[in-house]
């Protein structure tokens, strides 16, 4: 099967997902060509062919599927064999059963492709040229002890994203809805969710609130299947609300004070990692003090999700932090298929180089 | 409604220890809470802004019920002290494993403190002047911002016992020397408790694994409070259970926990491994739902919420995230509250924290 035909097959299952120009467009920069993996293409007088991993290794992280039917396609466009390690920490475990539909409903000759584990397989893993992994540091840690030097492995560990309002005082209701987008898709767990708005200092707290808090619940009552609300989650965003309560802190919460989401005008600049499940904070911070606000995340940032236009300072403040992905407000968790996630080449990081100089 | 009264003047906490100890029937009990709680809604100020926002005051409480209860989180946040720029006798210091940041239980005397802790154990179970004590933590004099080692203090003064009581010293646990001293005691054949942390415990097991069981004397109890998630080898209640009645050949309804923390004074306790916990009449426990605020039904699982009225000097109403079932008579403790839901990728604050803290990581050692 040639990569056309598997991007067709792909794109036919999953034309949302996977929109036949973003496969093409995410061949052509990232392996210079379609057929960079069936054919020779020369490049500067040298003949050059990709090469794809016979066994990909994907190690699924359990908040979301998205990373990982991502990962799975990029092996399935290079035709080659994967093996997908399951989430396994819970049995009712959302983000498995995510994964699992995604194979279900390849077309016959991709799923081929795939095989599934609950567990880990070293045989399996000792086997696969490329290991991708998403997950905690900790994850990303052991695995690394388990893998040999000749391995690929393309570790994505943990990150933070956060929303960047440059002029927050006319914020738009549109800008104002694309936030709340980003906050609220996925329940805030991936690490594309922003868990901190920062705004500069001079900022209308009231009428930026309001908006947000407009926002946030206009968008909350859009989405058609709202998440649970357990105990668990519950009595985190409970303590999250009372702990910004007794300090004083302005806190906007949902008509009947539902747990559908909060937001909380904390004085402190510095980030702090929210509870997540849509529990926002809005923090005031000026140019001098942004790279001070943000130290404990540094070289952890995703993405900057911006309102408006960015500064070229903060820019270059932001890319000195390690931030690896800018876009507009209401993008965040939506990145293309080109994306460099974790500022990697997700495809061509995969793939290996044949060159063939001048045979006579 | 009249001005409460002032909880720093010594005759006004004279008289409420004496109250706290003496029998409480309902109406009495409403009475002391809804005193306290607008002593302190009057004096603490992150408090007051709390029950601001829940609409609470002093003026509209219908019942100690719907008193608000601070998150245990907020004592590593901000000082919840009620008496001012007044020196505190004794400040606590809290574990900070969840955010980094240790919480602090300032006390501006450790007289009510000291009344109920000691009296608290004495109904909870046999403490008397027989029963030599041994403790498996540092003494007060070396972690003074211990509340732990302080009650155990308490314990040790109000059952007029002298010599070496305190087997942790800088750190390392001197278990030859406490089995030397246990060994001796047994012949003596009168009871002996040994008091500790679940991980001491755990520490004690392993480190005489190889050793024949000791045969405390009847009457002999064993009490275990806290957890020890990361500072030991992880055992189940269960099994930490029988091996302490094994090592110490005593039954299970010989070993108790005690359920406390730093930020409150006052404890509750369970006999034997599915024990349920009580309360002294002084503190009372609701198990809520943390959605509604509200307590949950008998038998069904909710979040442990504490109202203690022997804590004059910060906040009488506390919110844990300690899980919990509430039973007809009491509340069955179940644990920390588990981080359900998988962060994968997503950065918590625990991670953040564990990073930093990688590399400061020391382990106790044994001796």
């Amino acid at each position: 099967m040639t990569t056309r035909q598997r991007l067709d097959l792909l794109t036919r299952a999953y034309p949302r997902l996977f929109p036949r120009v973003e496969l093409v467009r995410l061949l052509e920069t990232q392996l210079g060509h379609v057929n960079a993996l069936d054919s020779w293409a020369q490049r500067k007088g040298i003949n050059v062919r990709a090469r794809a991993p016979k066994l990909i290794c994907h190690i699924c992280a359990g908040n979301l599927a998205v990373s990982a039917r991502t990962s799975l396609a990029h092996g399935l466009l290079l035709g080659s064999h994967n093996v997908v390690k399951l989430p396994g920490d819970r049995e009712d475990s959302t983000t498995r059963r995510e994964i699992l539909a995604f194979i279900d409903h390849l077309p016959a000759p991709l799923r081929k492709l795939v095989e599934t584990h609950r567990e880990i397989d070293t045989e399996l893993l000792h086997r696969a040229e490329v290991i991708v992994a998403f997950g905690s540091d900790t994850t990303m840690k052991s695995l690394r002890a388990m893998i040999r030097w000749d391995q690929k492995f393309i570790a994505h560990g943990h990150a933070v994203s956060l929303l960047w309002l440059a002029d927050p005082n006319r914020l738009t209701a549109r800008q104002a809805l694309g936030c709340a987008i980003d906050v609220l898709t996925y329940d805030q767990l991936g690490c594309l969710s922003p868990q901190a708005i920062y705004v500069p200092p001079d900022t209308d707290f009231d009428s930026l609130g309001r908006k947000l808090a407009n926002a946030l619940e206009a968008q909350w009552q859009k989405l058609a299947n709202k998440p649970a609300r357990p105990l668990s989650i519950a009595a985190r965003i409970a303590e999250a609300r009372d702990v910004a309560h007794a300090l004083g802190h302005r806190v906007w919460l949902p008509p009947g004070h539902h747990l559908g989401w909060t937001l909380i005008h904390d004085p402190d600049s510095t980030f702090h990692p929210s509870a997540l499940h849509g529990v926002i904070y809005l923090r005031h911070v000026s140019e001098a003090h942004l790279t001070a606000a943000l130290a404990s995340v540094a070289g952890r940032i995703s993405t900057v999700g911006v309102a408006g236009k960015l500064a070229p300072r903060l820019e270059n403040i932001f890319i000195n932090l390690g931030v690896s992905r800018f876009c507009a407000a209401g993008k965040m968790q939506f990145p293309p298929l080109t994306w460099h996630h974790d500022g990697r080449s997700s495809l061509a990081d995969l793939v290996t180089w044949i060159d063939s100089e001048n045979l006579e | 409604m009249p001005l409460p009264h002032d909880f720093a003047q010594p005759a006004v906490r004279r008289a409420w220890g004496r109250q706290l100890l003496s029998p409480i029937d309902e109406a009495k009990w409403n009475e002391m809470a809804r005193e306290l709680f607008a002593w302190q809604f009057a004096q603490v100020p992150a408090y007051r802004r709390l029950c601001v926002a829940h609409k609470i005051t002093p003026e509209n409480l219908a019942s100690w019920r719907d008193i608000p209860a601070v998150p245990q989180q907020l004592f590593k946040q901000t000082l919840l002290y009620a008496h001012g720029s007044a020196s505190p006798a004794a400040i606590y210091v809290t574990s900070g494993t969840s955010t980094g940041q240790p919480g602090r239980q300032h006390l501006l005397n450790t007289d009510i403190y000291r009344a109920v802790a000691t009296e608290g154990a004495r109904r909870a179970g046999r403490f008397d002047r027989e029963t030599e004590f041994h403790f498996l933590t540092s003494s007060p004099a070396e972690a003074p911002y211990s509340s732990l080692s302080a009650m155990f203090g308490f314990w040790q003064k109000a059952s007029h016992q002298t010599g070496r009581r305190f087997w942790v010293s800088h750190e390392h646990f001197e278990f030859a020397r406490l089995r030397e001293m246990l060994v001796a005691q047994i012949k003596t054949r009168l009871p002996i408790a040994i008091c500790g942390t679940a991980f001491s415990f755990v520490h004690l097991i392993d480190a005489w694994a190889d050793l024949p069981p000791l045969r405390l004397p009847r009457g002999s109890w064993l009490l275990e409070t806290g957890g020890f998630k990361g500072r030991s080898r992880e055992v189940s209640k269960a099994e930490l259970y029988q091996q302490m009645a094994r090592t110490f050949s005593v039954r299970d309804s010989a070993i108790w926990n005690e359920y406390g923390m730093s930020e409150l004074s006052s404890q509750a306790y369970a006999h034997g491994a599915q024990g349920l916990h009580q309360t002294p009449p002084w503190a009372r426990v609701l198990v809520c739902h943390p959605a509604t605020g509200r307590e949950v039904g008998i038998g069904k699982h909710g979040l442990v919420r504490w109202i203690d009225l022997a804590n004059t000097d910060s906040v009488l109403a506390l919110q844990t995230l300690d899980l919990a079932e509430r039973t007809a008579r009491g509340f069955r403790l179940i644990g920390r509250l588990p981080r359900t839901e998988p962060r994968g990728c997503s950065l918590s604050a625990e991670d953040l924290i564990a990073a930093a803290e990688r590399s400061q990581a020391q382990a106790i050692r044994h001796v």
